[in-house]
């Protein structure tokens, strides 16, 4: 080295950088590593939730797609013209045809008859999922021969066999197999009438395909390479709408299956953003905290001559080496707990989730993780350019740098686009993801501005008066190097997507269950009438079956509304009800409560009337809107030539989601007992075998009595629906442990804070004890105040998600809240004790010599 | 937003899985003679009451008073004959469910009875003698509250694929029936519309204003000696 004076229009030493840059890192490893690990578990607890969250989305989608069983489905009721046949063989790569028709089938064996519907199939279609049936291989040879496979209920109540024949048409099949399950049968027919399958080359010897057969046409396709199915079937749907033919896809099945599928998707792009933050606040956290205490040495080398703009790099170019190598091994750590989790849990999971390596998501996490390095490091490493060596000296008691600077706000900025950006990726919403970031900015300031309420309070409250245990221990929040804004941030993010995640999670299942059937009523027994009344609910009753709803029903019209009828309506266009209003044939029940799927919005419920009077009857909402109904309008129902006036009592709220009767208006009792109806009966059947044992002694005593099955349409989506509430319930157990271990990754990194006044106060006699305590309370206070102020945000943004995201009823539940806050709070002492007990348990000296 | 969920469609099929429903009904002009009203217009006219289906109530009909009661209706103001149309149709109604409603309807004086049922039975493969003894029970109602009512049924028939076995025993319900009780019969009540997609609406079941018409015509060949 020369005595030269320094040249500072030197030019910059690449090399030389990055030899410095390894050489300071050189200096305490211990304390990098704990660096890089708040990072690892950042970047690991993202990949995971991602990998997971990719997975899963793919296998509910595939079994999704065994709902129509094909890419694509084409339906209608008349046979094609050639034009159209030319268009339909064009489409897709594999194709299958289904007639599909009611007829009556014969059992020859049992002498018995009954309603079927016959599907008559050509080409491999499922393509999706399979014909279940027993023996197994009877899903795919019995299209090679005159061979049918026949619902298995249907196989029960006949007490049929594999073997047996079944007439259909004029020709008899030999029955290859039961048919358990199938996909595409959601359809309501096959509750009606039980599936029995032919191969369509023997159609047209049945016979039963002729001018005036009411047949339905199905066209299934498979598309092998990945087109947007959904694309297509709009473009042809206008040509398709001429035919009276109608498509459908695997997404507008999931559109019609409910609104779990859309539920599932948003949570986990809510688990996704979650799993973003979390990766944030773990980088973020330990990035912030590494290059503050490298303030120091950073004065220390501009003393010896190193540039602003050197120093500036060699933090740079080591930030981006720990980033990278924490990402690399968060993004390694985060597959293999992917992979390793299913395993472990094997026999814990109703169902398997498949593991694949996402790259989408580890690179994500990756680049994530290196970029969220730098432009938090960037925050500190600005003020750097400022840091004079005289800091040295000074030993950072203001901290330098912090007047206003334009740069800085360039790198929030920075972060802000970046949070945006990498939230669109998650959410695929321009306005979502502004509001999503909006939201997390909102949260970040109510924290921000918690801690510094709680450093001016402290600091104005604590007296001199108190033991100096207490005093010591607020005087940490508030003194110079506190690290109360770092983690009361970083504690009360967490705690906040872990409560957010949990409430959602909780309204979500519950959501989801409510339409699972579980208990509810799976068979509907219909066009019972008053004198069988009796007798089918002592039937159901005998055979050891719960009635679980028993609704009479009359038909009738509306005639008049406020003395408007549809006449009016036609010569006048400024009355606001709907023409359909009029024309419909409602129909309606009568009796003297509310059933647990209604909610009354308005007016007053009235069970109980007087025939003599204006008859008080409740409307559902939707017909209200459509018929510009309010409280008190004068009704006059059409009730099968006999006129009843009535006014609107109330107006309800239906939940159409669940399996029972629902309806438009109900009328209170004592009016229309003597009026011609039917009833409804509903009942659980437990099994395929109750089922037709049931079946067959109804339609003996009551022959006009018709049965719906719902039995398999409902296993079909149940399974599919609990696997959603599984899903659900498994990312969010799974994103809140990671952001457990994120939070504890994030506090431990405090871990050099308090060392050196420690060990300064044990060298001057402190016990251990008393360190104890002075920890123990900074903790504490730091822990459940940002836990508290994290639960409370998560209670609001619960509620806005429920409200605007979901659009679900919000309720959260206090008890798990309370949980969640001690747990927080515990840990965080928890993890601040650990963090000391090195100086609580070794020598000072000692300690200062590695620590230092 | 997906407020259909799937049990919801199953319950909107549910009141639908007869012949067509949740649709317009009576012929709302000429219905609101029930009971009340009978007084005052039954002195002047007699009363041609059309018991039925979606097919007598107008299933699917922008205005009901297209289905063909209505056409008929229209037919006799025209001719100036002294009968007032009552359309009693109920969409989705079965034998077994007209049995029960009978008794609501005969309150009201009827001095032509013409009786559609039958269809949603078919279609939902009731048996045939089940069919055949409801109809016998309403036919008997009449006529015990109004013997001297003249009574008019209209045949039906089930579309071929629900099996020729079926198919056959269904039609010949009709004549038997007509023969047994001395009623004035349309052998066919969907003669030149059934199976012919132009004249039926998109479900291939319920005739369009324009099958109505043909439909009329089939009923008016027979009714119109009924009404001398």
């Amino acid at each position: 080295m020369d005595n030269t004076a320094i040249d500072f229009k030197r030019k910059i030493n690449i090399p030389w950088l990055f030899r410095m840059a390894w050489r300071d890192s050189r200096r305490n490893r211990s304390r990098l590593f704990l660096f890089i690990s708040a990072i690892v578990f950042g970047i690991a607890a993202l990949v995971a939730i991602y990998s997971f969250k990719y997975n899963v989305q793919n296998d509910v989608n595939d079994q999704a797609a065994t709902l129509i069983g094909a890419d694509l489905s084409i339906s209608g009721n008349k046979p094609v013209d050639d034009k159209l046949k030319h268009m339909l063989d064009s489409l897709g790569d594999d194709r299958s045809q289904e007639r599909s028709f009611a007829s009556m089938a014969y059992f020859p064996r049992t002498n018995g008859t009954r309603l079927v519907q016959i599907r008559a199939l050509h080409g491999d279609f499922p393509y999706y999922g399979t014909l279940e049936t027993t023996p197994e291989v009877a899903g795919l040879t019995f299209k090679k021969g005159r061979m049918a496979l026949v619902d298995k209920t249907l196989m029960l109540q006949f007490n049929a066999k594999v073997g047996d024949s079944v007439k259909v048409g004029n020709l008899n099949f030999q029955i290859a197999g039961i048919l358990n399950k199938a996909p595409g049968q959601s359809g309501v027919m096959a509750g009606i009438a039980p599936v029995v399958y032919i191969p369509m080359q023997y159609l047209e010897q049945t016979g039963l395909v002729k001018i005036g057969s009411r047949v339905n046409y199905s066209f299934y396709y498979k598309f092998n390479s990945s087109v947007n199915v959904d694309k297509i079937g709009k473009k042809i749907d206008p040509m398709l709408d001429k035919a009276g033919m109608r498509f459908e896809t695997i997404e507008t099945k999931k559109d019609n299956t409910g609104r779990a599928f859309g539920d599932l998707s948003r949570f986990l792009s809510l688990v996704g953003f979650v799993a973003l933050l979390l990766g944030c606040v773990g980088v973020a956290s330990a990035i912030h905290i590494y290059v503050k205490e490298k303030i120091a040495s950073i004065a220390i080398m501009r003393c010896l001559g190193v540039k602003s703009s050197e120093a500036f790099l060699i933090y740079l170019i080591q930030i981006v080496g720990i980033g990278i190598i924490g990402s690399v091994t968060g993004a390694i750590l985060g597959t293999a707990v992917q992979h390793l989790l299913p395993i472990v849990f094997k026999d814990f999971l109703p169902f398997t989730i498949s593991v694949q390596i996402s790259w989408m998501a580890i690179g994500q996490g990756i680049l994530l993780g290196v970029i969220i390095s730098i432009l938090f490091a960037l925050l500190p490493l600005i003020s750097v350019r400022n840091i004079s060596p005289l800091n040295t000296l000074r030993i950072s008691f203001d901290e330098s740098g912090n007047r206003r600077d334009p740069l800085r706000w360039l790198v929030y900025l920075l972060i802000l686009v970046f949070v945006i950006a990498f939230t669109y990726l998650q959410l695929d919403s321009i306005i979502g993801s502004i509001l999503f970031t909006l939201g997390i900015l909102i949260a970040f300031m109510i924290l921000t501005a918690t801690a510094w309420l709680l450093m001016r309070i402290t600091k104005a409250i604590v007296k001199g008066s108190w033991s100096y245990l207490w005093r010591q221990g607020f005087a940490n929040l508030y003194r110079p190097n506190n690290q109360t804004i770092i983690l009361i941030v970083s504690i009360g993010l967490s705690t906040m997507f872990i409560c957010t995640l949990y409430f959602v999670q909780t309204l979500l299942v519950q959501q989801v269950n409510l339409s699972t059937s579980g208990n509810q009523s799976n068979m509907i027994l219909f066009d019972i009438q008053s004198s069988q009344e009796k007798g089918v609910v002592q039937l159901t009753k005998q055979q050891g079956l719960p009635v679980l709803q028993q609704v009479p029903i009359v038909t009738m019209r509306i005639e008049q509304i406020n003395g408007k009828t549809a006449a009016d309506l036609a010569k006048d266009t400024t009355i606001k009800i709907q023409h359909g209003v009029f024309t419909w044939e409602y129909r309606v029940t009568f009796r003297d409560s509310l059933t647990s799927s209604e909610k009354l919005l308005d007016g007053k419920w009235i069970g109980k009337a007087d025939p003599s009077k204006e008859i008080p009857v409740s409307v559902e909402e939707n017909l209200s809107k459509r018929g510009n109904l309010k409280i008190g309008d004068k009704i006059v129902f059409n009730v099968q030539g006999v006129q009843m006036p009535a006014y609107v009592a109330s107006i309800r709220k239906v939940n159409w989601g669940k399996v029972q009767t629902n309806f438009q208006v109900v009328f209170p009792k004592g009016i229309l007992e003597g009026a011609p109806q039917f009833h409804v009966l509903m009942t659980h059947v437990p099994s395929n075998k109750v089922s037709a044992a049931f079946q067959q002694v109804v339609v003996r005593a009551y022959p006009n009595v018709s049965i719906i099955d719902l039995g398999l349409i409902l296993s079909v989506v149940d399974e599919l629906l609990s696997k959603i509430s599984y899903v659900i319930r498994f990312m969010s157990a799974f994103s809140i442990i990671t952001g457990i271990v994120v939070l504890i990754a994030s506090v431990r990194i405090s871990k050099y804070q308090r060392i050196q006044e420690s060990v300064l106060l044990r060298t001057l006699g402190a016990s251990r004890k008393q360190i104890f305590t002075i920890t123990a309370l900074e903790y504490w206070f730091l822990g459940s105040l940002s836990a508290l102020t994290g639960i409370l945000i998560a209670f609001a943004g619960t509620y806005f998600l429920a409200k605007y995201s979901f659009e679900i009823p919000y309720s959260v539940n206090i008890l798990p809240a309370l949980v969640l806050f001690l747990i927080v709070s515990l840990l965080t002492v928890v993890i601040g004790l650990l963090n000391s007990r090195g100086v609580l348990n070794k020598p000072p000296l000692e300690i200062l010599r590695t620590n230092a | 937003m997906n407020k259909v969920t799937l049990s919801g469609i199953l319950l909107a099929a549910l009141t639908m899985a007869g012949c067509g429903d949740g649709a317009k009904s009576s012929n709302n002009d000429q219905a609101q003679a029930a009971t009340e009203n009978v007084k005052t217009d039954s002195a002047s006219k007699k009363i041609v009451l059309f018991f039925g289906d979606s097919l007598t109530a107008g299933y699917g009909l922008d205005d009901p008073a297209d289905a063909f009661p209505g056409v008929i209706s229209r037919r006799v103001d025209s001719l100036k004959l002294p009968y007032k149309v009552i359309n009693a149709g109920l969409s989705g109604e079965t034998t077994a469910g007209g049995n029960g409603r009978i008794d609501w309807l005969l309150k009201q004086k009827v001095d032509v009875f013409v009786l559609e049922l039958g269809a949603n039975d078919g279609l939902r493969g009731i048996p045939v003698s089940e069919t055949a003894k409801n109809l016998q029970s309403i036919v008997d109602k009449v006529k015990a509250k109004y013997p001297d009512a003249k009574l008019v049924l209209l045949g039906m028939q089930v579309p071929p694929n629900m099996g020729a076995d079926y198919t056959a025993k269904f039609k010949n319900v009709f004549p038997h029936l007509a023969k047994k009780n001395n009623m004035a019969l349309v052998p066919f009540l969907l003669q030149g519309v059934g199976g012919v997609p132009s004249l039926n609406q998109g479900d291939g079941i319920h005739p369009t204003a324009q099958g109505a018409k043909i439909v009329a015509n089939n009923v008016w060949a027979i009714l119109k000696d009924e009404l001398k």
